[in-house]
């Protein structure tokens, strides 16, 4: 099969790259091991820079909502992080005072939301605080299960019921200015934490919970299926497993399910992450990159690779492949010509430089862009 | 002896991230409690079972083998592989009559082809149903997939001259669905194929897949039928062979679930059969065409079964579909319609198998397409029964777009 | 009287001191352990968990071999929820000597040790995971034992014997008259405050640290630390112990231990200044993987899921001050005989195996200088939980259809699952998916088993000792934690605490689908958590 440009790696930087260039009217391909990290997404997509137009543009298209400007948003364990560019659902406040009397309700029996500890977060904002637990019935079924009391079960059962949380929520409310609910409404429909919003006489504030994130999954659901409106092809589930590269050039890979049917294209999109992803593998010995043999700069001394102390920044959280300035993968130093790598495989995760998410968007879009402007240069020298 | 070298030991579970993703796509955990779902029944009850058996619960017999927690883990563990497994191993009770019965597709459709028209009357029956349903638990609210009164086999056997005279062959893995209740679907294989100048042989006596006895708790018998079915596969490779199917399961048992699950070497063998609609795209993109009807104008919805998405393989019969001109064409969402073979057809099951199917029930009908477009036949009978919309597989499809 | 009066204080929370202040109480003393961390956080909690046989001290040590046999099989009739009766294997491999598994055998026999020279063949069928080239194969009664629940259980049985416990204090200082220990001065790390404990007796139990609690009372006892590092494997490889059959030497012992095995140890001399942070080294953590490999080729590519190193207090037989002639045996000392220093008796010496024993000789001690005459009935007398032999007896006495959970802790708890609240579905939740620990199950830690700190908890009910390191059930166990003790500004440096103290034993081993776990880890907890 043959296609103007095969992503591999359906995360938020394979879709964004996949996207952008379909709407450019190429023909391509994404291929995901499973489903990606943005079902552990926070909700912010920046942390730190303006949002472009064309960013704001490309991910409203795909029916996401979206909060911007610059400020702070509420982390599930009552602390505050910097955020520019959020999900409807996470607001982004000018700093960590928000409410005078807040009211967080959780549900019974529901361990994935901190309550307490948002609590005592806010309290040391100077916030008053009362948690209140909800008990409904339709969430019976949900507690015969030991283990599935999860974020996104119960936002199956949200999708259903919302209204009468909401009236619930208005029976409890008394001079509190501010709700503080768990992240587990609008799965399917986007509009959800809007309309709650609308009929809460007070400030909501959604704050995550354990993952599965349900902003995530719904994130990842409107992506894709704007990807696939678009006219791409998703892969689901396949993982490409070797190249096949002459001359500097990426002429096919090989996936698990399609084995001998290979893959074509004009160029490749590595966009595999980080170390969860597989994106890069390490042994005692080495970290590399499985699936073009990409250049990964790390010491050869294995120490150097953590820091011992769990909050620290971890050094190897940083490593990446190695590409020249226009983001071509770089092996045994030189760079593959149609091949170029986006998101957390590049391993410049630094707070300095924003989130994750962010970072994968931009190199996803400046790749995009590099493809494009290379393909009208070849077509004006044929 | 390189050590630790990547963990990828056979103890596949250990990449178990406990990332949870698995439990959103697991289509029994949102409608049965008394499932553990796959992560707990998969990668987590796994490391207690190996401490001691005593730990299996057997609500893992919930589980659909859908798979769809194996195409969902970014870390490639063989999640319903091992639940599968864990059945396998540890599960003691021995199958029911009623699921020995469900689970011999190939012996019932021999036993009854000869009497299909009074068989099909008999099971359409209310009152047989009542019996099926009070004594068997086979839920009554089922309708029965009808039995062809005339074997495919017979029929291909009938024209092997006609066919050994395309330049071109393959074998054809039809499986017991085509032999005994729709003859039709292999009837529209020989006719693509012929039309791409290639002509259909039949297996040295395949036998049933066994997917249905391995969910069933009869892995000796289905062991039994791998080992078979290896073996013939193995002379068409030997005869220089590719071999089709046109049943998504079929391949995906003789390909994944021989070795994941029943631990029966296919390596051989693994290689050399695919869905026909791979093989059909593969030929057209080598050079080879179909002609089709000018006017054939049809808006198909295409469902992509559970063991398609694992297989990887349903781009193939899009595309496929995708090339009839005239043909406005939708895929559906990726969801399981609940029927997963024989599980939907039990009583205790009928209520979470359609409740599992509804949101893509409800989709067609949103779509409201003149094909709902499928290579498995028990989504076809689950849709069909469900919707009333009329299921056919992308070969069926070819074949009556082709031009005469 | 004096609530802060008592027959005897215990200094130390390791098995020694838990089984001596559970023998005490048995024979009716008023009793008192202090322990400076938690439970079992010294050599107890870091070593193989192992319920020797005491075939690897047959030739070189028999009278160490004759202890663990007999404790051995005392500890099967009193700790059986403690214990896993697995069996062993010494394996002869090509490049090992034959002949010295005769030698072998007849000390084992000699010993009192049930040794079975078996058929290669028949190991290879007994432990599929063993080294398939194995050329002699010894079954010995080896087995596990799981040391936090077999601290806690004795702990748990002194507390019902009205014995009481001071966890997380430091004793800074000894009250003394003359020649004579009255008692201890106290500090709480939790609260920083002082207090001052009487007794008429003071054990120091303190393992290696009991070195430096006797210089506290003005006496020598000289120890010798003696690093033993070891490696956890994410699931259980082989179901039987398994042994190299020659001299002893390092990670030659690889034991299944409820859902993990752990291959191990080395051993390394270091300085008493390092006894509190032992570190792993990558050579260490290599030795251990090679030559684990030798004993279950599978170890080779099993993922890893902490590397962690104990501390053994070697005991000097004679005082002699190079440590060359290291007593193998239990130490008792009575310091009034052996220094003039009345009230104050150091037991120390001996291993887990033997704690029995040596909390026998030191009670012994202890009853002798108050003049009770009581005899010590710690051999016959089951622990709290232990009442019955198996698990599933366990289980289906308690629950209808036990669901996995509830089987799971009918095997941590033995027969104080029981406890658990049921009725409500709520208490039924996990918390910890990989182990199935439940809401239930941890109240019941929390209410009865002197509960402050995550870690602690991970103790008493392995929560966060499965496969995703505390991922997902540490934030959920410090939600109920909080709770409990209402602090939630302390359980949030607890939660920190803990996360770093899982890190430690992750990032010795941090490649492969560790490092991928670690990432997630830092991911979930910094950035979708915010800790």
């Amino acid at each position: 099969m043959k296609f103007d440009t095969i992503i591999i790696g359906g995360g938020l930087a394979g879709m964004v790259a996949g996207i952008a260039l379909q709407k450019a009217g190429q023909k391509t391909a994404i291929i995901s091991t499973g489903q990606n990290a943005l079902h552990f997404f926070s909700g912010t997509f920046e942390s730190l820079q303006e949002p472009t137009p064309r960013i704001k543009e490309l991910i409203e298209e795909a029916g996401i909502r979206l909060h911007y400007g610059q400020g702070v948003r509420l982390m599930p364990m009552g602390t505050f992080q910097p955020s520019a560019l959020c999900l409807e659902d996470v607001d982004i406040f000018p700093d960590a005072h928000f409410g005078r009397r807040v009211l967080i309700v959780n549900f019974m029996g529901y361990h994935d939301f901190f309550s307490s500890f948002l609590s005592e977060g806010l309290e040391k904002q100077g916030m008053e605080c009362r948690i209140r637990f909800l008990n409904l019935p339709e969430m019976e079924q949900l507690l015969q299960s030991p283990s599935e009391m999860r974020s996104v079960q119960i936002a199956r059962t949200m999708d259903r019921i919302w209204e009468k949380v909401v009236q619930e929520i208005r029976v409890l409310l008394k001079d509190d200015d501010t709700v503080v609910l768990p992240q587990v409404f609008g799965l399917k429909d986007p509009s959800v934490p809007g309309r709650i919003r609308q009929g809460i006489p007070a400030k909501v504030v959604f704050a995550g919970t354990l993952p599965p994130s349900v902003p995530g999954v719904r994130t990842q659901m409107q992506l894709r299926k704007r990807y696939e409106v678009l006219g791409g092809t998703y892969l689901m589930g396949d993982e490409a497993l070797e190249a096949h590269v002459h001359n500097g050039m990426v002429h096919s890979i090989v996936t698990r399910n399609l084995d001998s049917h290979y893959l074509e294209a004009d160029n490749f999109v590595l966009s595999t992450g980080s170390f969860f992803s597989k994106g890069l593998r390490s042994n005692p010995e080495r970290i590399w990159e499985p699936v073009f043999g990409l250049d990964v700069e790390y010491p050869e001394d294995r120490n150097g690779w953590y820091s011992p102390s769990f909050a620290d920044d971890q050094p190897y959280m940083g490593y990446g492949v190695k590409t020249d300035a226009r983001l071509h993968g770089v092996a045994d130093g030189e760079p593959l010509k149609n091949l170029y790598a986006a998101g957390s495989i590049l391993g410049v995760t630094h707070p300095e430089l924003g989130s994750a998410a962010g970072l994968a968007i931009r190199s996803a879009l400046a790749v995009a862009d590099a493809i494009l402007c290379h393909s009208e240069r070849s077509e004006e020298s044929n | 002896m390189k050590l630790q070298e990547y963990t990828q030991s056979r103890a596949n579970f250990e990449e178990c991230m406990k990332c949870t993703v698995c439990t959103a796509y697991c289509p029994v955990l949102q409608v049965n409690p008394l499932y553990p779902g796959p992560k707990q029944a998969g990668p987590d009850g796994e490391r207690l079972r190996l401490k001691d058996p005593y730990f299996f619960n057997y609500a893992l017999k919930y589980c659909l083998n859908c798979k769809r927690c194996e195409v969902a883990c970014p870390s490639g563990v063989h999640v319903a592989d091992l639940i599968q497994t864990a059945r396998i191993k540890y599960d003691k009770s021995n199958p029911k009559l009623r699921d020995r019965i469900l689970a011999s597709t190939d012996f019932m459709g021999k036993m009854v082809r000869p009497v299909a028209p009074i068989a099909n009357v008999a099971t359409g029956l209310g009152i047989t149903k009542t019996v099926l349903d009070a004594t068997l638990k086979i839920d009554h609210r089922r309708q029965f997939p009808a039995y062809s009164g005339r074997s495919f086999e017979g029929w291909l056997k009938r024209r092997a001259k006609e066919q050994a005279a395309f330049p071109e062959q393959v074998a054809y893995f039809h499986g017991c669905y085509v032999n005994y209740n729709y003859p039709q679907l292999g009837k529209d294989l020989v006719k693509v194929m012929n039309a791409l100048g290639i002509g259909v042989q039949l297996l040295d006596k395949e036998k049933c897949c066994g997917i249905a006895m391995i969910t069933n708790g009869m892995s000796k018998e289905a062991t039994k039928h791998a080992n078979h079915n290896v073996a013939v596969l193995q002379k068409a490779v030997d005869a220089g062979l590719k071999v089709v199917t046109t049943s998504s399961t079929c391949v995906f048992t003789i390909r994944d679930e021989y070795p994941g699950v029943l631990g029966v070497d296919n390596a051989a063998v693994h290689d050399a059969i695919f869905m026909a609609t791979r093989l059909i795209y593969e030929k057209l993109e080598k050079g080879a065409t179909l002609k089709f009807k000018a006017d054939y104008h049809k808006k198909i919805a295409y469902h992509t079964p559970c063991h398609m998405e694992k297989l990887g393989w349903g781009v193939f019969s899009e595309n496929l579909m995708r090339m009839i001109p005239g043909v406005e064409f939708t895929v559906l969402d990726s969801a399981c319609c609940g029927i997963a073979g024989t599980y939907g057809f039990k009583k205790e099951n009928y209520e979470a198998s359609q409740a599992i199917g509804a949101p893509l029930f409800a989709q067609i009908q949103s779509v409201n397409p003149d094909i709902v477009a499928c290579d498995c036949e028990t989504c076809k009978w689950q849709i069909e029964m469900s919707t009333g919309y009329k299921v056919m597989n992308p070969i069926s499809i070819l074949a009556e777009a082709l031009a005469d | 009287m004096n609530p802060d009066e008592f027959d005897v204080i215990i200094i130390g929370g390791g098995i020694t001191g838990a089984g001596t202040q559970r023998d005490c109480a048995m024979r009716g003393l008023r009793t008192l352990l202090i322990e400076k961390s938690d439970i079992a956080t010294g050599a107890t909690g870091r070593n193989h968990g192992l319920l020797h046989s005491g075939a690897r001290y047959a030739v070189n040590d028999p009278e160490s071999a004759r202890e663990c046999i007999e404790e051995n099989m005392i500890l099967r009739r009193i700790a059986a929820h403690c214990i896993d009766e697995t069996d062993g294997l010494f394996i002869t491999l090509p490049e090992d000597d034959l002949a010295y598994q005769q030698t072998f055998v007849q000390s084992c026999q000699a010993a009192g040790i049930n040794a079975e020279i078996i058929d290669p063949d028949l190991a290879r069928r007994l432990e599929p995971s063993v080294n398939p080239a194995l050329i002699g194969a010894v079954k010995v009664p080896d087995g596990s034992v799981d040391p936090f629940r077999l601290c806690a259980a004795n702990m748990l049985d002194a507390k019902l014997r009205g014995g009481q416990v001071r966890l997380h204090t430091d004793v800074t200082g000894f009250i003394r008259e003359g020649d004579t220990i009255k008692g201890v001065h106290t500090r709480s790390r939790a609260t920083g405050e002082e207090k001052d404990y009487y007794a008429s007796v003071v054990v120091n139990a303190g393992g290696i640290w009991g070195h430096n609690i006797a210089q506290m009372a003005g006496v020598q006892v000289g120890m010798f630390p003696a690093k033993g590092a070891l490696l956890i494997f994410a699931h259980r490889v082989n179901n039987m112990v398994i042994n190299r059959c020659r001299k002893p030497s390092n990670a030659d012992i690889l034991v299944p231990g409820d859902t993990v095995c752990i291959i191990g140890t080395t051993s390394t001399r270091i300085p008493f200044e390092e006894c509190d942070e032992v570190a792993v080294t990558p050579d260490e953590v290599n030795l251990l993987i090679s030559e684990g490999s030798l004993l279950a080729p599978s170890l080779s590519s099993t993922r890893i899921l902490r590397a962690y190193a104990g501390v053994r207090p070697l005991v000097s037989a004679d005082n002699d001050p190079s440590g060359r002639n290291i007593s193998r045996g239990i130490v008792c000392l009575d310091h009034e005989t052996r220094d003039g220093l009345k009230g104050f008796v150091t037991i120390t010496g001996g291993k887990l195996m033997t704690y029995r024993l040596m909390a026998e000789m030191a009670t012994d001690c202890v009853c002798r200088k108050l003049g009770v005459d009581k005899a010590c009935e710690t051999a016959t007398t089951p622990l709290p939980g232990s009442e019955e032999r198996s698990y599933e007896a366990v289980a289906q006495k308690i629950w209808e259809s036990p669901s996995t959970a509830q089987k799971a802790a009918a095997a941590r708890m033995g027969t104080r699952a029981s406890r658990i609240r049921t009725g409500d579905r709520r208490d039924e939740a996990l918390i910890c998916e990989c182990e199935e620990v439940s809401v239930g199950e941890i109240n019941a830690a929390i209410e009865r088993m002197e509960v402050s700190t995550l870690t602690d908890l991970r103790r008493r009910t392995r929560v966060g000792m499965g496969t995703c390191q505390g991922e997902f059930c540490a934030c959920r166990a410090a939600g109920l934690l909080a709770k409990a003790h209402g602090c939630i500004a302390r359980e949030r440096a607890d939660l920190n605490d803990f996360l770093q103290e899982r890190w430690k034993g992750n990032f010795p081993i941090g490649w492969g689908d560790t490092l991928r776990e670690a990432e997630y880890t830092q991911w979930v907890y910094k950035h979708v958590l915010g800790v």
